[in-house]
């Protein structure tokens, strides 16, 4: 091993419904703000209007995929918290991970639709496609030589995107790694999760009795991560550490968490093993916490078992479920909050059920430690989860 | 750097299905080249293209297990049963195997399907299975299930570089011991959609064989699932290691290739690919291609990767399906698959096999 746990984490970079930057995603948690309402970039037949979390404001260029300028734009702004510009990664074998659901899919409705009424469609839509692959777009824009990888496991994919590249800097394979998750609402993925019966018509209620399922959301968040080697070169100091990753798959269900949450305990043991941080360090966790009634049975008694009386919440009733990007977000989310000493309530929360193994907090609350966990559970079967860790807990 | 090691080989392709299948096609030269009819605004339109089929894989899976899964995933399921088979693997703790599977596209048949769901029957209608197996994961997630595999799963989708990508993935796991061993595939299926790109792309006229070095464009599409029992560098049998992968993006500058080394190239036929191979090979590089036998798709760079284990295993190349420099027979005991795509993105990972003195 050339490298070992922890990683150092230079940048952070957020964008999503709750706002443009990390700074303002953070001031409207902290505030308990958050605006899901119908979708307005597309229409659906749908009687109910189930409610997404979009992000205003923000205009992909036509010949880019939404999904990968929203993860472009967050990668800008990681690398400007890192204090580096693109003239200063010349010269650096820097790598680019990112997690994505619909960033690399081929499915353009507008053209199966002219295709299968035999119009022989232009092949622009799939063209833009294939040259929008989120980590590729971010490698090209910075003319960035290292490795280039797509995760594309659900909406585990960011969380995994994050442990992968903090691999490639151990292993030596990179100097510096931009890592994260990125994913845009769209007409597809907003009548598939329908279909599944896992949406809830009103925003939506992590870890509640009431809970129905999950909103859909968009966004990006992009996480440098450093070796030493290049930290001692530009003598620049870490914001925070990625201290550990593990991941397991249920091989249960295509689309539904094992009841028994095996493959989460297995990934929550690994990651702690990873720098042999025990239970009781974990000052709060960031839940996956979709709102739909099985994650959260299953998800809440993992947490009861392994973490008795450690505070989680989930962050999704601010972003909703941002799919690939969501293990990012909830990533930068989490070492905001573990430098501000404080976490955000968990949003949509109000009755206990008793049904599940805990409940999450209810109010913004003041945490002890420096230790954090952000996990995610997806479709396949995939369970992965980091390990965060403030400045100082190196 | 840590070495990896081939311990086995599942395959299935447009030349058959399984490693003696893969043998013969490479001893002859020859595949069995297909046809792919897709709908078009003047009829029907039917390319060459090469086929896979799964009906092995009722050897290993019940028929009734198999019943709601789609094609992509069940070429995947025949070619992981056929890599631990081959390993003598099937039946063994999969406690410590991880599955890393590599598709450029995924499955675009279920993908188009579902949006058909949409599209003909409306958003109301919309079929939550078709949805549920067209996320990319799906053939990942049909695997572990089926072969009760927990350990970690990871699916890229990289494009052209899916691969190459997908396998520094897989060594990192071996290296950090978070595995045991990894079952590495990779994945890509025909569907009108990856017909229509073809004849649109590289149509209307249609090649009878791949020249993937020769001027002009020559591609044929295929489909099919590579799969490779990876593990640490042990004592045990093994068709060759794994001693390098290296990929990324080159700017300026020649990419460094090991002069000494079998040139295993990744052309498959594409005219623009085609010139970057030929101003990358070097003028005196020993160079084989064996991409007319499976076609081009993503996934055919772990067709290479499993090609390159065969020709290392007997200590020579196979008949040259496309070559330049040396004299046959080309002996080897060491090769680098290239791959290119784009203006500026490479891959290169280097196999060898050890020779007893």
């Amino acid at each position: 091993m050339t490298h070992p746990w922890p990683v150092a984490i230079t940048g952070l970079g957020c964008i999503c419904a709750a706002g443009k930057n990390l700074d303002d995603c953070m001031i409207a948690l902290y505030r308990g703000e958050r605006a899901p309402a119908a979708p307005k970039r597309f229409s659906s037949s749908h009687p109910l209007r189930y409610p997404v979390f979009a992000v205003p404001g923000f205009e992909e260029p036509p010949e880019m995929l939404r999904t990968s300028a929203l993860g472009l734009h967050a990668a800008e702004e990681a690398l400007a918290d890192a204090g580096l510009d693109p003239e200063s990664l010349r010269g650096l074998r820097v790598g680019v991970c990112v997690g994505t659901t619909v960033g690399s899919a081929m499915n353009n409705e507008a053209f199966c639709r002219d295709y299968r009424a035999g119009l022989d469609p232009d092949l622009e839509p799939i063209e833009r496609i294939l040259r929008s692959n989120p980590a590729a777009v971010i490698a090209r824009a910075f003319k960035l030589t290292g490795p280039c990888q797509t995760v594309v496991n659900a909406c585990a994919s960011g969380t995994d995107a994050i442990g992968l590249a903090a691999s490639w800097i151990r292993g030596g394979l990179c100097d510096l790694a931009i890592a994260g998750g990125a994913d845009e609402l769209g007409r597809i993925t907003y009548n598939g999760f329908i279909s599944l019966m896992i949406t809830d018509d009103a925003p939506c209620k992590p870890f509640d009795r009431e809970r129905k399922g999950l909103n859909l959301g968009e966004g990006a968040a992009m996480l440098v991560l450093e070796s030493e080697a290049s930290l001692r070169r530009r003598g620049h100091r870490p914001c925070s550490y990625l201290l550990g990753y593990g991941s397991a798959c249920d091989a249960h269900h295509l689309t539904a968490p094992k009841p028994d949450g095996e493959g989460l305990r297995t990934a929550i043991a690994e990651a702690l093993a990873c720098c042999a941080i025990p239970a009781k360090e974990i000052a709060f966790v960031n839940a996956h916490g979709t709102g739909t009634p099985d994650n959260d049975r299953v998800e809440s008694r993992v947490l009861a078992d392994l973490f008795p009386g450690v505070p989680f919440l989930s962050t999704k009733g601010y972003t909703g479920h941002t799919l690939g990007a969501a293990g990012a977000i909830e990533a930068v989310f989490t070492i905001a909050s573990l430098e501000c000493r404080l976490i955000p309530r968990s949003a949509g929360f109000t009755t206990p059920d008793p049904e599940l193994g805990g409940r999450p907090v209810g109010e913004c609350t003041k945490i002890e430690g420096s230790v954090a966990l952000s996990e995610s559970l997806a479709f396949g079967g995939n369970n992965s989860v980091i390990l965060l860790g403030r400045r100082g807990t190196k | 750097m840590m070495q990896m090691a081939i311990k086995g080989i599942g395959v299935v392709g447009g030349f058959g299905c399984g490693v003696a299948e893969l043998k013969g096609a490479l001893e002859d030269g020859r595949s069995r080249l297909s046809t792919l009819t897709i709908p078009s605004a003047a009829g029907p339109i039917t390319l060459p293209a090469y086929c896979a089929t799964t009906e092995r894989l009722e050897e290993y899976v019940p028929k009734r297990a198999l019943r709601r899964i789609d094609h992509y995933s069940k070429m995947g399921l025949l070619g992981a049963y056929l890599a631990l088979e081959d390993a003598g693997m099937l039946g063994s703790d999969l406690s410590r195997l991880g599955v890393v599977i590599a598709s450029g596209y995924g499955a675009t048949a279920t993908t188009f399907a579902f949006l058909d769901s949409l599209i003909t029957d409306g958003d109301i209608c919309a079929s939550p299975t078709h949805f549920a197996n067209s996320v990319h994961n799906a053939a990942a997630a049909n695997i572990s299930i089926l072969l009760g595999a927990k350990g970690p799963s990871l699916t890229v989708s990289q494009f052209e570089m899916s691969v190459p990508s997908a396998l520094l993935s897989a060594r990192q796991w071996l290296a950090e011991e978070r595995v045991d061993a990894v079952l590495f595939g990779a994945i890509d299926e025909l569907s009108d959609l990856i017909g229509y790109l073809q004849h649109r792309q590289c149509g209307p006229q249609h090649p009878a064989a791949i020249a993937p070095l020769a001027p002009g464009e020559s591609s044929i599409i295929g489909e099919g699932a590579a799969f490779l029992l990876l593990t640490r560098k042990d004592e045990s049998r093994a068709y060759c290691t794994i001693d390098a992968v290296e990929t990324g993006s080159l700017y300026q500058g020649d990419l460094p290739l090991a002069d000494d080394a079998l040139l295993l190239v990744g052309a498959d036929g594409r005219q623009e690919v085609g010139a970057r191979y030929r101003a990358t090979i070097p003028a005196d590089a020993r160079v084989a291609c064996y991409t007319p036998l499976y076609g081009r798709m993503p996934a055919a760079a772990a067709f290479d990767l499993a090609v390159a284990a065969l020709i290392l295993q007997r200590g020579q190349a196979y008949p040259l399906v496309a070559a330049t420099g040396g004299s046959l027979p080309l002996t080897t005991t060491r090769i680098c698959a290239l791959r290119l795509a784009g203006a500026h993105e490479y891959a290169s990972v280097m196999l060898t096999r050890e020779v007893m003195p």
